[in-house]
């Protein structure tokens, strides 16, 4: 037996394998460096976004203000995509790498909450046809909240065929972020998984035909 | 399935990925100098017996005959049997020609036709009729270098030495397939010299492979019912402790399968019978056996069950894992460097760096660096295809054909 090529062969793999590791965890730390430099630059967007808003709501013009939509619409839509990415690099971490960092998760509901609200007042504004969906779950106390969670995906990805826009706001209740639980406040949302689609509430579990049916009707 | 046992079972199969290569890695290291040379020439040259079965070889017999015929050793050293195993072609005819002629020439070229019974059968039936004190089986659609018995028979200067393999190549062709073959036929050679620094050579190829005569009253002649009986017979005689060497500097050329389909066939066939082979040679992972038990069988097994693991694995993340996470992977891919992302640039990496030292370690080979990189990028992965029809085959119980 050729021990000392096994002896070598083994201790450079333990140096290279415990190298890689720690390799890995400077790279999942620079992924949640990188979320949170993400979610701050689109907090500055949003604002900007939002300071536009409120000139225009100052000047007191409706004809102005509905002339700045596409402004506005084409300036959502890329900062929405942008938040979504951001949400799925998290939920990456979270769901498939289990990393959990809760000060990021809130930091991330407090951009997901401004985004909502904007894009609340400017469907509103521009007459935008837009469906705002909020999924209310927990990751402590939901048996139900990952179905609930698949469901919505898939009927938005449906609709989506079919031309309907569904904007999509996730909150973990339960996780003590300040703006989530307004928003639960507001909503009046006491169990999960809960939705609220265009500012009405829907306890409970949804499959995608009756999601799909409940937007229909929200619209 | 827990997701945390998931990545455990990532890091074991990264941890014993990364010890393969850091293990072959050294061995060639230690080796570098010594893998092209082999033992000093006694000068004695004793008779050699050359066993070729054939069957419908027609096309390729005449050149494999040549070359035969035009070995750098003595003639009355030399004996020549040649099998038909019931050939429906000229392959008879071509023989017997070509025997005419060299038994004029003073060879002792004999040719006996027999009924159609497989390869296996038809080797033992020459090997009964042999005299010399080491035999050669050959396959008849292979040619060989005039120097490759001069190179193989002085590592029998080891009396525990009992079979000597030699560098089975492709020759270079225009075919695409044939020349991602000839990489491959490359970096086996190069894997196997390096393993027989370690007493590990899995298998006395087909093509070409020199024995020494008295092994086969020990352990017995080919396995007739075997499909991969090449292989068998490497593993029985080093079952009995006998040594294989390797040889890169003896040089035979084999006609590999020109076609995918031909291919699919002919690796199917190496998958299943090999798999059965370590299986019926697992009494052999004992310290008794060295390297060969306790590293080399191993790691077959080994080695397939991470494979299968990996596809497992994969099969989990796209159709059993919730929907969201399978969701979330699909949307965040190339946006998160992971474990899996390092393992899949270190296997690329270290397989282009091991094929590229591979290839450049035969010198007068020369392979167009589009093949390497063809080979790593894409046929490598037929393995894939390769295992997961053996185990389809497996499963179903699906007979065993050439």
């Amino acid at each position: 037996m050729s021990w000392s090529i096994y002896g070598v062969a083994l201790a450079l793999s333990i140096v290279m394998f415990l190298l890689g590791i720690y390799v890995g965890q400077i790279v999942d730390s620079s992924s949640k460096t990188d979320i949170s430099k993400d979610i701050s630059a689109l907090s500055q967007q949003m604002a900007s976004v939002q300071l536009l808003l409120l000139a225009d709501s100052t000047q007191n013009n409706a004809s102005s203000a509905t002339s700045f939509c596409p402004v506005y619409l084409s300036q959502l839509s890329a900062i929405d995509h942008q938040v979504e990415d951001v949400g799925y690099r998290l939920s990456y971490l979270e769901d498939v790498k289990h990393l959990y960092d809760n000060d990021l998760k809130k930091q991330y509901f407090l951009l997901e909450a401004q985004s909502y609200f904007l894009s609340k007042k400017v469907k509103t504004l521009c007459n935008e046809n837009s469906v705002l969906l909020i999924n209310f779950y927990s990751n402590s106390n939901c048996a139900k909240c990952n179905d609930q969670g698949a469901e919505i995906l898939k009927a938005r990805d449906e609709l989506l065929d079919k031309k309907v826009k569904v904007k999509l706001f996730s909150f973990d209740g339960d996780l003590g972020s300040p703006v989530a639980d307004a928003l639960k406040n507001q909503y009046g949302v006491t169990s999960y998984p809960s939705i609220v689609i265009n500012d009405s509430l829907y306890p409970g579990y949804y499959d995608k035909t009756q999601l799909e049916k409940l937007i229909a009707g929200s619209k | 399935m827990d997701i945390d046992f998931v990545l455990l079972i990532n890091y074991v199969i990264a941890f014993i990925t990364l010890f393969s290569v850091n293990f072959f890695i050294l061995l060639y290291f230690k080796h570098k100098d010594s893998y092209l040379t082999r033992p000093d020439d006694s000068g004695i040259r004793p008779k050699v017996s050359i066993v070729i079965p054939a069957y419908n070889e027609g096309m390729y017999l005449e050149q494999c005959l040549q070359s035969v015929l035009s070995l750098d050793y003595p003639k009355e050293k030399l004996e020549i049997i040649m099998v038909d195993d019931g050939s429906t072609d000229d392959t008879c005819k071509i023989a017997k020609n070509i025997a005419a002629s060299a038994e004029q020439s003073g060879f002792n070229f004999r040719v006996f036709t027999k009924e159609n019974k497989g390869k296996g059968a038809a080797l033992n039936f020459g090997i009964a009729k042999i005299s010399g004190e080491f035999v050669a089986t050959m396959d008849a659609d292979s040619y060989l270098s005039p120097n490759v018995l001069l190179e193989m028979l002085p590592y029998f200067e080891d009396k525990n030495t009992m079979a000597v393999t030699p560098a089975v190549k492709i020759a270079p062709t225009r075919s695409w397939l044939k020349e991602l073959q000839r990489v491959e036929y490359l970096m086996i050679l190069f894997s196997r010299k390096i393993l027989s620094f370690v007493d590990s050579v899995p298998v006395t190829p087909g093509p070409f492979s020199l024995f020494r005569s008295s092994v086969f009253s020990v352990v017995g002649g080919f396995d007739e019912k075997n499909l991969v009986e090449d292989q068998e017979i490497a593993l029985r005689i080093q079952s009995h402790n006998f040594k294989i060497h390797s040889s890169l500097t003896a040089e035979v050329y084999t006609e590999p399968p020109a076609g995918i389909g031909e291919l699919l066939k002919q690796r199917v066939r190496w998958q299943r019978g090999g798999v059965r082979n370590y299986w019926h040679y697992r009494k052999m992972i004992k310290p008794e056996y060295g390297d060969f038990g306790m590293y080399f069988i191993p790691m077959n097994f080994i080695a397939l069950a991470a494979f299968f693991t990996i596809i497992g694995l994969l099969l989990y993340s796209f159709f059993i894992a919730p929907y969201y996470v399978r969701y979330i992977w699909v949307q965040t891919l190339g946006m998160n460097i992971d474990l899996f992302t390092f393992l899949v640039i270190f296997v690329v990496l270290s397989t282009t760096i091991f094929v590229s030292v591979a290839v450049k370690s035969f010198k007068g080979e020369k392979v167009n660096p589009i093949y390497i990189l063809s080979f790593v990028a894409f046929y490598w992965y037929l393995m894939f295809g390769y295992n997961i029809l053996m185990l389809i085959k497996e499963l179903r119980q699906e007979a065993f054909s050439w």
